[in-house]
């Protein structure tokens, strides 16, 4: 069964008949409703954008697709025939693949076996054929123009080759529908090329597909028809010829964000807070050297792969470096840990919150004071009435949502989290704040809560080192732009100097 | 859908009662003292109390330790032989010096010691505590028998040393005294101290901790060295109480700790947990060895019924937290 | 360690060096060179070391850890633990023994045996894997469970084997044309087929895969819980299998058979090359982390060294080859 690629066969199609009709889809989360009365209509062939800010409902809805969750109200057909989708095991049954965002592939296995994850190829005594599995993995590369080794092992992969994999892996058996979740969030742009490349070629053998972005100029380019949820409903459906850049953010957002990007600070102080020598390390960092005064947010850019978070992990003294001179308000950071830095006055807001940020079990109150208890302790032990006081001022003053400060935190929204985050930052009071990512996965109402804080932030005098991937954000909020690219500082302007084409060009090279 | 906003608990009062994984153990407690009460009604008698405290004293002053182990998300699997390597220590110093003092001492640092080690093989060699700690079992259960081949006896019959575990301040043992100090410093320790917060962050999240500019291998090097310090303890009054220093003494003994800490409620994968919890998880352990004694019932019950109480426990915590989540 | 050896070569020609890197970079190949160097330092301080009669002597007292570290490893590979392990190894000779009383038959003796391990490895894989409690609790639970219930039904004291049936000496000391022990025969077939097992049936590569990435291996479609809990009756079946070939040995159902035999398989499963956190390991390299520890400790026993110092040594060594292991990925 495995002689031909999947892909080089049509689709089985019924002309007339939607490949995927789904009909008044509702999904509820305790005390939330994700999604509600929402259609999807797909025709074979065709490509189908889904967009919506955070929190929209794009990801419930694909995941019921998917079989990972179960609907609660609602009717999908699948080529006219009603299909019920209890497991991903169903919805696999049914021809439906979906590449997800979070990379879903075995990290120990090499790159030919995850392609055959769903089903591997057997002989008659069920013994797994590696041959077909090395032959067609090599094949399948070839034919969509994928340079990916199909003997390494994927936990070896860069980002950007182990989104390939998942998205060719969708491609190794017969499919009629394709979901791909925001496919290019780490892809070059050549890569992306690649990706559409594919897509045609998906949709010529009448396959249909579902293209979850929010990118707007990619939906232009590849999709056929654009439908828009928000807060877990159905906005509109429409053909794309008939939105324009507008049309789409004014159906997205519903409202229209005012200022985004407020600034309230004045102009940068002369007085340099964080000077960085030729710093370099073992893992990815070459010769970087840049300052950062009080008063300024200086951005760093950079593609996926780029080095930013390194650089940041570097600077706050997480990750060991190899040669180099840090300096934070004239005094050195030395030793190198972060034990040192806090106390310096330098502090790192990750971009992985799950994992390096928050104690996801333990309440509010501890995430928020765990990096300045020693303020609130006496001989070692802490004064819980002062800690509470000084914890519900942020509170208030961030206006985070939270019913006490004893929920605990994996029970507030990602936006609030960050907040939480940045006030365990501020009430030990800084002199640097690295801030990486700052807004990933959170929604744009809370989006522009952060960037307002941030202003605040360089406002009161500290120096802000941004790492951003989202050019709106570098452009929004910095003063000074540095670009990295392969480990390495390319180019460094003012705002006023920054095009996105002189970004993109040094992010390239 | 990580940004899903979650449902914030409808009433938090309500929410905090159904938080606490002890109701669910006071109730057992309560249970389990009225069943046997029914069977065996000496159980409410004075030195029936006492016998009970007496008993749990051993396992107490361990488990303080084992559970701020489990908080910051290790575990130390060598109490056991380092109980019975230690009371040998502690008789044979003794005997050597003729002093009670001198004895005491070196048991409860050989005791740190054991938890020294542990706590570099696991913070600077990286070895996963459960095996570096089985490991040192072997080392130990070896050792001991490298060190004396028999039991130590207290060649000069020494009364002070008995004393430590046969003796009363007003009512109460020794040992109850001592264990009920070591319960109450470890539960002001990690409730009310910087140290305590400290080893509940390291616990839920290492990398958090560090980028916060907490130290977490000193932090986990020294609980390490503190449950290695209250094994040693322990492995004193044991000793103590059985008049020699016995080599083969405190096999299982791991597994009895380990599992009143996490009937407790204590998270295997730390950040969770108390020490009124593990006071309860020990209660409930031995009030059902001792009601197994009362009621004359066939003594090898007291493996059988903890082991199921364990699982069931730790299932209706399960259920308790999803529930709660719903 | 590629789980796949088939696919690490298939990426065309390299040179010899880059594939002696390769080789030594896998920990079956590391641990074989130590198994090598700790066989030539006993023969050359012992003469008593290398014949065939100790060899093959170890290699019977080996089979057994063997044949439960199998089950145990593939229950690790899937992402959970099995401790209970050490007691059905014990507690299997009991209904064995009983059956084989009261109804004269071998065959019966081992269905009796294999049944109780099935019920045991049913319920630790039920309550892990589909109620969800943390395996090891759960298996600790049927650890005191089990234990106790020896002791309960025995009294504390050794059930003898009435009959003194030849077969039932035989397949616990008896021997292959008169050289390999039966139990080593045993842990060859049973590591041939599992070996086979985890490389090349769909379901061996589930296990990996679960192990590895559970949310993942739900994605690709499948039964995540049902994989486990085959896993858990793999494990029980072997400790039972183990434990017939036991009592075999002990010629009778001694309640204290299999104390402590968990933490010497764990070990060496672990010094294998078999992660904790699941998803890695070859039922090779736990193959060798047996022989290793086995061969060590009657090494140390031909060198009049006290048995205690084996304990002390494989102690270390555990430690080391952890420590060593940590350090090479790290790097």
């Amino acid at each position: 069964m495995h002689a031909d690629l999947a892909i080089e066969k049509p689709a089985h199609t019924t002309p007339g008949v939607a490949a995927l009709e789904m009909a008044g889809i509702g999904k509820r989360f305790p005390g939330v409703l994700a999604l509600e009365n929402v259609d999807l209509r797909l025709e074979p062939g065709k490509v189908h954008a889904l967009m919506g800010e955070n929190g929209a409902g794009k990801s419930t809805l694909i995941k019921i697709l998917a079989g990972v969750y179960q609907k609660d109200a609602g009717t999908i057909r699948i080529s006219g025939v009603e299909a019920q989708l209890r497991t991903p095991r169903d919805a696999l049954r049914e021809g439906i693949k979906v590449v997800f965002q979070e990379i879903a592939l075995i990290s120990e296995f090499t790159v030919a076996e995850n392609i055959f994850l769903e089903e591997y190829p057997v002989n008659k005594a069920g013994s797994i054929r590696w041959n077909t599995i090395r032959k067609e993995a090599a094949a399948l590369f070839a034919r969509v123009g994928f340079n990916v080794d199909p003997a390494a092992k994927v936990g070896s992969l860069p980002l950007s080759q182990q989104q390939m994999v998942e998205i060719a892996r969708a491609l190794a058996h017969e499919a009629r529908i394709v979901v791909m979740d925001e496919p290019t969030s780490s892809l070059t742009p050549n890569e992306v090329a690649l990706l559409f490349g594919v897509i045609r070629r998906l949709t010529s053998l009448g396959i249909a597909v579902v293209y979850v972005t929010h990118k707007l100029d990619e939906v232009f380019e590849i999709a056929d028809t654009v439908t828009v949820l928000r807060d877990g409903r159905h906005i509109s459906t429409k053909p794309i010829g008939e939105h324009t850049n507008d049309s789409l953010v004014q159906d997205m957002i519903g409202r229209r964000i005012e200022n985004l990007f407020p600034r309230s600070r004045g102009a940068a102080r002369d007085q340099v807070v964080v000077s960085v020598e030729d710093l370099s390390t073992d893992a990815k960092l070459k010769d970087i050297s840049f300052e950062a005064r009080a008063g300024e947010v200086l951005g760093f850019f950079g593609l996926m792969g780029a080095g930013r978070t390194e650089l940041a992990k570097a600077i706050v003294g997480f990750d060991p470096i190899r040669t180099g001179r840090i300096t934070i308000d004239s005094k050195a950071l030395h030793p190198h840990d972060t034990r040192t830095g806090v106390s310096l006055g330098i502090g790192l807001l990750t971009e992985d919150r799950k994992t390096e940020g928050l104690m996801l079990d333990l309440p509010v109150l501890q995430n928020t004071s765990l990096a300045s208890l020693e303020s609130f302790a006496r001989g070692g032990f802490v004064d819980e009435t002062r800690e509470r006081s000084a914890v519900q001022a942020f509170i208030d003053r961030f206006r985070i949502k939270t019913p006490n400060l004893d929920q605990q935190i994996k029970y507030l929204s990602g936006g609030n989290q960050q907040k939480v985050l940045l006030a365990r930052w501020l009430m030990r009071g800084l002199k640097v704040i690295v801030v990486d990512e700052p807004t990933r996965g959170i929604d744009v109402g809370a989006k522009s809560e952060i960037f307002a804080l941030i202003d605040r932030l360089a406002g009161e005098g500290l120096a802000v080192i941004m790492m951003t991937s989202e050019m709106p954000e570098l452009l929004g909020l910095s003063d000074r732009i540095a670009v990295m690219a392969n480990g390495r500082i390319t180019a460094t302007m003012a705002r006023d100097e920054a095009t996105q084409e002189k970004i993109l060009n040094a992010a390239i090279a | 859908m990580s940004d899903l906003i979650q449902p914030a608990k409808a009433d938090p009062v309500v929410g905090r009662l159904a938080g606490n994984s002890q109701i669910v153990l006071i109730g057992l407690l309560v249970l389990l003292c009225l069943a046997i009460s029914i069977g065996a009604p000496q159980f409410y008698s004075v030195e029936n109390v006492i016998a009970i405290l007496r008993q749990c004293s051993l396992v107490l002053i361990v488990a303080a330790g084992m559970t701020m182990l489990l908080i910051a998300a290790e575990v130390d699997l060598s109490v056991g032989a380092s109980l019975a390597f230690s009371g040998c220590v502690a008789m044979d110093v003794t005997n050597q010096t003729g002093s009670v003092a001198m004895g005491a001492l070196a048991g409860i640092l050989f005791g740190g010691a054991v938890g020294l080690f542990n706590g570099i093989v696991v913070t600077r060699l990286k070895v996963n505590s459960l095996i570096a700690t089985i490991a040192t079992m072997m080392i130990l259960q070896g050792g001991v028998f490298l060190y004396t081949r028999e039991a130590v006896q207290n060649r000069h019959q020494q009364r002070g040393f008995t004393e430590i575990s046969t003796g009363y301040i007003g009512p109460i043992p020794i040992p109850v005294i001592i264990a009920a100090g070591v319960i109450i410093l470890a539960y002001v320790v990690l409730r009310h101290t910087t140290l305590g917060r400290y080893i509940y962050a390291v616990g839920a999240n290492e990398k958090a901790a560090r980028l916060s500019g907490l130290r977490p291998e000193r932090l986990k090097l020294l609980v390490f060295v503190v449950t290695g310090l209250l094994t040693g303890l322990a492995g004193l009054i044991l000793s103590s109480l059985m008049n020699t220093g016995q080599p083969t003494a405190g096999r299982g003994f791991e597994l009895t700790v380990v599992a009143a800490v996490i009937l407790g409620g204590t998270s295997l994968t730390g950040g969770r947990g108390t020490l009124i919890g593990t006071l309860l998880g020990v209660l409930v352990l031995k009030v059902i060895d001792n009601g197994i004694i009362i009621l004359r019932w066939d003594q090898n019950l007291q493996m059988i019924v903890p082991g199921i109480v364990i699982v069931v426990a730790t299932y209706l915590d399960l259920v308790r937290r999803t529930s709660d989540a719903r | 360690m590629p789980q796949s050896p088939s696919l690490s070569a298939a990426a065309g020609p390299r040179s010899v060096s880059e594939f002696a890197v390769a080789l030594s970079r896998r920990n079956e190949v590391a641990l074989l060179i130590c198994f090598v160097l700790l066989v030539a330092f006993f023969s050359l301080a012992s003469d008593n070391f290398l014949t065939m009669r100790n060899v093959t002597n170890v290699l019977g007292q080996a089979s057994l850890a063997m044949i439960a570290g199998i089950g145990l490893a593939i229950v690790v590979i899937s992402g959970e633990i099995d401790v209970s392990i050490g007691s059905l190894t014990g507690a299997v000779a009991i209904p064995l023994v009983v059956v084989m009383n009261s109804t004269g038959s071998l065959e019966l003796g081992i269905a009796a045996a294999l049944l109780l391990a099935l019920i045991v490895g049913a319920v630790n894989g039920y309550l892990a894997a589909y109620v969800g409690i943390n395996s090891l609790i759960v298996t600790l639970g049927s650890l005191f469970v089990i234990r106790g219930g020896v002791y309960l039904y025995t009294g504390q004291k050794a059930i003898p084997d009435d009959l003194m049936l030849e077969s039932f000496y035989q397949i616990g000391n008896g021997r292959l044309f008169g050289v390999v022990p039966y139990p080593a025969v045993m842990a060859i077939v049973l590591l041939a087929a599992f070996v086979y097992v985890m490389r090349h049936r769909p379901f061996g590569r589930q296990i990996y895969a679960v192990g590895g990435n559970q949310e993942v291996a739900r994605l690709a479609g499948y039964d995540v819980r049902w994989v486990k809990f085959i896993c858990f009756i793999i494990s029980a079946l072997l400790a039972a299998v183990a434990g017939i070939l036991l009592s075999s040995r002990l010629g009778s159902a001694v309640h204290v058979a299999g104390l402590g035999f968990e933490f010497q398989v764990v070990a060496a499963v672990v010094l294998g090359g078999v992660s904790l956190s699941g998803g890695v390991g070859s039922l090779f390299g736990v193959a060798l982390g047996v022989l290793i520890l086995s061969f060590l400790a009657n090494g140390l026993g031909m060198l009049n060294l006290a048995t205690e110092w084996q304990l002390v040594v494989t102690g270390i060594i555990i430690i080391a080859a952890v420590a060593f292991d940590e350090m090479k990925r790290r790097r």
